[in-house]
C-alpha cells in the first residue's frame, strides 16, 4: 500500500514536473521612438498611423503593426532581433519613403523616424472670445508633390481631440484659402456637448490630398 | 472425407473470386464521365455554383474567408442605412473606429478553379451531350465566372485573370502558376467581353434564378458602370488612387466608352419588353414591397437566389422583424433602418426629405395628430421599404413609441418606459411594445425597422417554420437606374429623365416630376430604390465617395447613425398639444463609433499569404 501510495506520487511529480506554465518566453524588449521632422515630433490622429515591423528569417512572415500616438510617439514590446522598420504608403501626412529603416532590437531600443511631411503647422494657436473659439492657423508647405485639401479646426472633451473624436469641428477647404502662405483663420461655435464644460480641448489638421491621415497640433486647454 | 472437405474449400475459395473484382466501378463516387452526360447532374452542379456567389450582404449567415462564401446579412447593420440592434454579443458592428483594410477581401480562386475545370470537363468528358446543351452549360458558367470576376475586382481592383486550371508539373518550378495581377480595366474587360459572347447561348428564357440573355446584360450595365464611373471619379480625386501598371485606377479616358456600354446594355434590357417594373398593386408603397418580395407573377426581378418552403429556408425574418410583432419568443429587429435612410426619401412635391420636428424657428416642437403623420406624402418607397412609427406590416400595427413628454410648467420632462409595451400613469400607452428603446437589445434603437425582405406570411418569423423569402440579385428597377445614371454621364440628359421619372412615378410621385437632373439626385435615387439590397457601400466606393460621406467625423451629419425616437404629448390643459405626438432626432444611442472609410479602404489588402505565395502580385495603394 505503502508502495503504491509513494510511487502514485512519484508519478504525479514526474507529471507536474514535465508541466511549465508556458512555453515561451514573452516578448521583453521595448522599441520607443518618434516620428520627427527637423528633431519635431509630428502631431497626428490617435491610433491613426501605423508603422509596419518585419522580420526576415521565421516561416512566419507577417507583420507586426505599431500604432503611433497622437504625439508622434510609439512603443513596441519585441523579441531581441532585427526588424526593418517600414512606413505605410500614402497613410501618414508625409512623403512615402519606400526605404526601410533597419532596426536591432537588443534590450530597449531607441529609434527616431524621420519623415518629410508635406505641411507643417508653423502655430496654431485657439482662443475663446465668448461663445465661439477662433484658431489661427500658419502652415508651411515642405513638400511640393501634393497640395493641400483643407484646414479644420476640432474640439473635444478630452485631449484626444481629432478627426474622429470631437464634439464639434468646422472645415476649410483649400479652394477657400485665397493665400496658403498667410495665417488662416477658422471660427467655430462651441458645440453643445462643450458649453457646459469648465474647460475643453481644441487642436487643428491639416488634411493633404490623397493621403489618409491628416497632421495635427497640438491639443490646446481652452478653460 | 477429409480430402473432399478440403477440395470443396479450395473451389468455393477459387469460385468467389472474379476476374476483374479489384477494377469495380465504385458506387459511392460518381465518375466524370457519369456527371458530365447527365444534364440533371450538370444542373446540380451549377446549382452549387450559383449558391457560391458571394454577396456583402444577403439572406443568410454564411461568412467562410477561406473560400470566399459570403452572403451576410448581418453586414446591413455596419454602413449608413442601419445599425444593429439586436442581440449585444454583436454590438461591435455600432463600434466600427474605423474600418479594416482587410474589409470586403475577396480572393475566391476556388469557386474559379472548379468553373474552369467544369468547363474544361464538360468539353472533355461531355460526349453524349447535345451540342445546344453544350453550348448552354458553357455559357452558363462563363456567365458565372465573369461574375465572380466583377465581385472581385469592385473589392481588390486588378486581379489575376485565370481562365485555365492551372496545374502543378511537379518540376519544383510554380513560377509558370504564379499569374501578376490584371490591370482593374482589364477585368472590366473581360466582364464585358465574356458577358457578350454568352449572352445569346444562355438560354433560360424567362427563369428568375438561371442566368438568361437579360441578366448576362444587367450585370453587364452594372460591371461598364462600375468601370465608368471609376474611371471619371478617380482621376478628379484631388490625388487618383492608382499603381503605376494599372492593377488599381482606370484612366479617365475610358470613362465614356464604359458608360456607353452601360448604357447599350440597360437599354437591350428595358427595351426587351422581357421584363416589366412591378406595378400590380394599386397601393404605389404595398406595390414596392411586393415589387422586391412578391414571388407570384412577378416580372420585375431578373435573377434572384430563391428559398423553397420547407426545406431550404433562413431565418432572415427571424431576426429582423418588428419586436412587437415578432411570432418567436426569442429574436427579432436585428438590423434596423437608420433615420439618415429615412430622411433620404424625398417629399412628393420633390422638396428634401429631411423630417420636420421643430417649428421653423426652433422654439417647438410641431405637433401630430398621429404618428403616421410626420411621414405623410413622402416616397412611397419608404413605406416599401422601411417600418415607421404608425406603419403596419402583416396587417398588424406595430406599436412605436419611445415615451411622453410630461409638461411642468415651464418645460417638458422625457418619460421612458423601462421595458417595452408599459403604461404611464394617465392609463394611456408610454413605451410601445416596438420600443424604441435605447438599451434593451433585440428593439429597435432607431425607431425604424426592415420592411423589406421581411416575409408576409404567416408563422415565417418563427425558427420552426422560417422564411422563403428570396434575394435579388438583379431587377429591373436597378436597370433603370444604371441607364439614368450612364445617360446623364454621356450627356443625354433627356434620356436619363425618362428613366428616373418611370421609377419615381412607380413610388407615387407625379408623371414627369423631375425636369432636371443632377448626379446628386441620381445618387440619392440610388440609394432609396436599392436600400438594403448590397448596393450602398459599392456605390460610394465607386463615385470616391466613401471616405467624403464617412468621414469618421462623430459630430458629422452622414458618419453617425441617428435615430428618431416619438413622444405621446401628455400637457392637460392645452387642448392644441396634450395627447399629440412629437419626435426628437438624436444620436442612436448604441451608435459607439461614426462610420470611418479612409482612403486605403477603396481597395482591400491583399492577405500576406497571398503576397508571400506569389511575388508578383503587387500591394494595393497605402497598404
Amino acid at each position: 500500500m505503502t508502495r503504491t501510495i509513494l510511487s502514485s506520487f512519484a508519478i504525479l511529480f514526474f507529471l507536474l514536473a514535465g508541466c511549465k506554465k508556458d512555453n515561451y518566453e514573452k516578448p521583453a524588449s521595448t522599441l520607443t521612438g518618434k516620428v520627427v521632422y527637423n528633431k519635431e515630433p509630428i502631431g497626428l490622429r490617435s491610433r491613426g498611423v501605423q508603422l509596419e515591423l518585419w522580420q526576415h528569417g521565421f516561416q512566419l512572415f507577417t507583420k507586426i503593426p505599431v500604432s503611433v500616438s497622437q504625439d508622434g510617439s510609439f512603443s513596441a514590446m519585441l523579441f531581441d532581433g532585427n526588424y526593418k522598420l517600414v512606413l505605410l504608403p500614402g497613410n501618414g501626412p508625409w512623403v512615402n519613403n519606400t526605404d526601410s529603416i533597419d532596426v536591432t532590437v537588443r534590450g530597449s531600443t531607441t529609434v527616431d523616424v524621420t519623415v518629410q511631411p508635406y505641411f507643417i503647422i508653423r502655430s496654431a494657436p485657439v482662443t475663446k472670445n465668448g461663445t465661439e473659439i477662433t484658431a489661427t492657423v500658419s502652415i508651411e508647405k515642405i513638400s511640393a508633390a501634393q497640395s493641400l485639401e483643407s484646414i479644420s479646426l476640432y474640439a473635444g472633451k478630452t485631449n484626444i481631440v481629432d478627426q474622429v473624436n470631437n464634439q464639434g469641428s468646422v472645415t476649410v477647404n483649400a479652394a477657400d484659402i485665397p493665400d496658403q502662405s498667410q495665417p488662416v483663420t477658422i471660427k467655430m461655435n462651441i458645440p453643445a456637448g462643450l458649453v457646459t464644460q469648465n474647460y475643453f480641448f481644441a487642436r487643428v489638421g491639416v488634411k493633404t490630398a490623397g493621403v489618409a491621415e491628416s497632421i495635427y497640433s497640438l491639443p490646446v486647454k481652452i478653460e | 472425407m477429409k480430402r473432399l472437405y478440403i477440395l470443396s474449400c479450395i473451389i468455393l475459395l477459387m469460385a468467389a473470386c472474379q476476374k476483374d473484382w479489384l477494377d469495380r466501378e465504385p458506387r459511392t463516387i460518381i465518375s466524370d464521365e457519369q456527371v458530365w452526360n447527365d444534364p440533371k447532374q450538370i444542373v446540380a452542379l451549377l446549382a452549387n455554383f450559383y449558391d457560391r456567389i458571394p454577396a456583402e450582404n444577403g439572406l443568410t449567415d454564411v461568412n467562410d474567408d477561406g473560400d470566399g462564401r459570403l452572403f451576410q446579412w448581418r453586414n446591413m447593420a455596419n454602413y449608413d442605412e442601419g445599425m444593429w440592434s439586436g442581440q449585444s454579443n454583436e454590438d461591435w458592428r455600432n463600434n466600427i473606429t474605423s474600418y479594416g483594410y482587410d474589409s470586403w477581401y475577396l480572393w475566391n480562386y476556388t469557386y474559379i478553379r472548379d468553373i474552369n475545370l467544369a468547363l474544361e470537363n464538360i468539353e472533355k468528358y461531355g460526349l453524349n451531350l447535345s451540342t445546344a446543351q453544350k453550348t448552354q452549360y458553357t455559357a452558363e458558367l462563363r456567365f458565372l465566372r465573369a461574375f465572380n470576376y466583377f465581385n472581385l475586382v469592385k473589392r481588390m481592383g486588378g486581379v489575376p485573370l485565370v481562365t485555365t486550371r492551372l496545374v502543378y508539373d511537379y518540376s519544383g518550378n510554380v513560377t509558370n502558376l504564379q499569374l501578376p495581377r490584371a490591370k482593374e480595366a482589364e477585368v472590366y474587360d473581360f466582364i464585358g467581353t465574356e458577358l457578350d459572347a454568352v449572352k445569346d447561348q444562355l438560354g433560360n428564357d424567362g427563369s428568375a434564378t438561371r442566368a438568361n440573355k437579360y441578366t448576362a446584360l444587367a450585370l453587364k450595365s452594372r460591371a461598364m458602370l462600375y468601370a465608368g464611373s471609376l474611371a471619371k471619379y478617380n482621376s478628379l480625386m484631388a490625388a487618383p488612387i492608382s499603381t503605376p501598371g494599372g492593377e488599381v485606377g482606370i484612366p479617365a479616358s475610358l470613362a465614356n466608352g464604359y458608360y456607353q456600354k452601360a448604357l447599350d446594355a440597360a437599354r437591350e434590357v428595358i427595351s426587351s419588353g422581357a421584363y416589366t417594373l412591378y406595378r400590380s398593386n394599386p397601393n404605389p408603397g404595398e406595390n414596392f414591397y411586393e415589387a422586391v418580395s412578391k414571388k407570384a407573377s412577378n416580372k420585375e426581378v431578373i435573377l434572384v437566389k430563391d428559398f423553397l418552403l420547407p426545406t431550404r429556408k433562413h431565418v432572415f425574418s427571424y431576426d429582423n422583424i418588428a419586436r412587437g410583432i415578432r411570432e418567436d419568443n426569442l429574436g427579432s429587429s436585428s438590423v434596423v433602418p437608420s433615420l439618415n435612410l429615412v430622411e433620404s426619401f424625398e417629399y412628393l412635391d420633390g422638396s428634401n426629405g429631411a423630417l420636420k420636428t421643430r417649428t421653423a424657428d426652433n422654439t417647438d416642437f410641431i405637433y401630430y395628430n398621429t404618428p403616421a403623420d410626420i411621414f405623410a406624402n413622402k416616397d412611397a418607397r419608404l413605406y416599401g421599404t422601411i417600418i415607421y412609427p404608425g406603419a403596419s406590416f402583416k396587417g398588424l400595427s406595430v406599436s412605436i413609441q419611445a415615451g411622453v413628454m410630461v409638461w411642468n410648467g415651464t418645460r417638458y420632462d422625457v418619460v421612458e418606459g423601462s421595458d417595452l409595451g408599459t403604461t404611464y400613469t394617465d392609463g394611456k400607452l408610454l413605451t410601445g411594445t416596438s420600443g424604441p428603446h435605447r438599451s434593451i437589445q433585440e428593439v429597435s434603437n432607431t425607431g425604424f425597422y426592415l420592411r423589406k425582405y421581411i416575409d408576409p406570411n404567416d408563422k415565417t418569423s418563427t425558427r420552426g417554420i422560417q422564411s422563403d423569402m428570396w434575394w435579388i440579385w438583379f431587377r429591373l428597377g436597378e436597370v433603370y437606374l444604371n441607364a439614368a445614371e450612364a445617360a446623364f454621364e454621356l450627356g443625354l440628359t433627356g434620356d436619363a429623365l425618362t428613366y428616373i421619372n418611370t421609377l419615381r412615378e412607380r413610388a407615387g410621385f407625379g408623371a414627369s416630376s423631375l425636369s432636371t437632373l443632377t448626379i446628386d439626385r441620381i445618387r440619392n435615387e440610388r440609394r432609396v430604390e436599392l436600400a438594403f439590397e448590397d448596393h450602398r457601400l459599392w456605390d460610394l466606393k465607386r463615385w470616391r465617395l466613401a471616405d467624403k460621406v464617412w468621414n469618421g467625423n462623430p459630430s458629422g451629419p452622414d458618419a453617425m447613425i441617428y435615430a428618431l425616437y416619438p413622444y405621446r404629448v401628455v400637457r392637460p390643459g392645452d387642448a392644441a398639444r396634450d395627447g399629440k405626438y412629437v419626435f426628437v432626432k438624436m444620436t442612436a444611442p448604441r451608435i459607439r463609433a461614426p462610420r470611418f472609410f479612409q482612403l486605403g479602404n477603396y481597395y482591400s489588402a491583399i492577405n500576406q499569404k497571398v503576397l508571400n505565395n506569389n511575388p508578383k502580385i503587387i500591394k494595393n495603394p497605402f497598404h
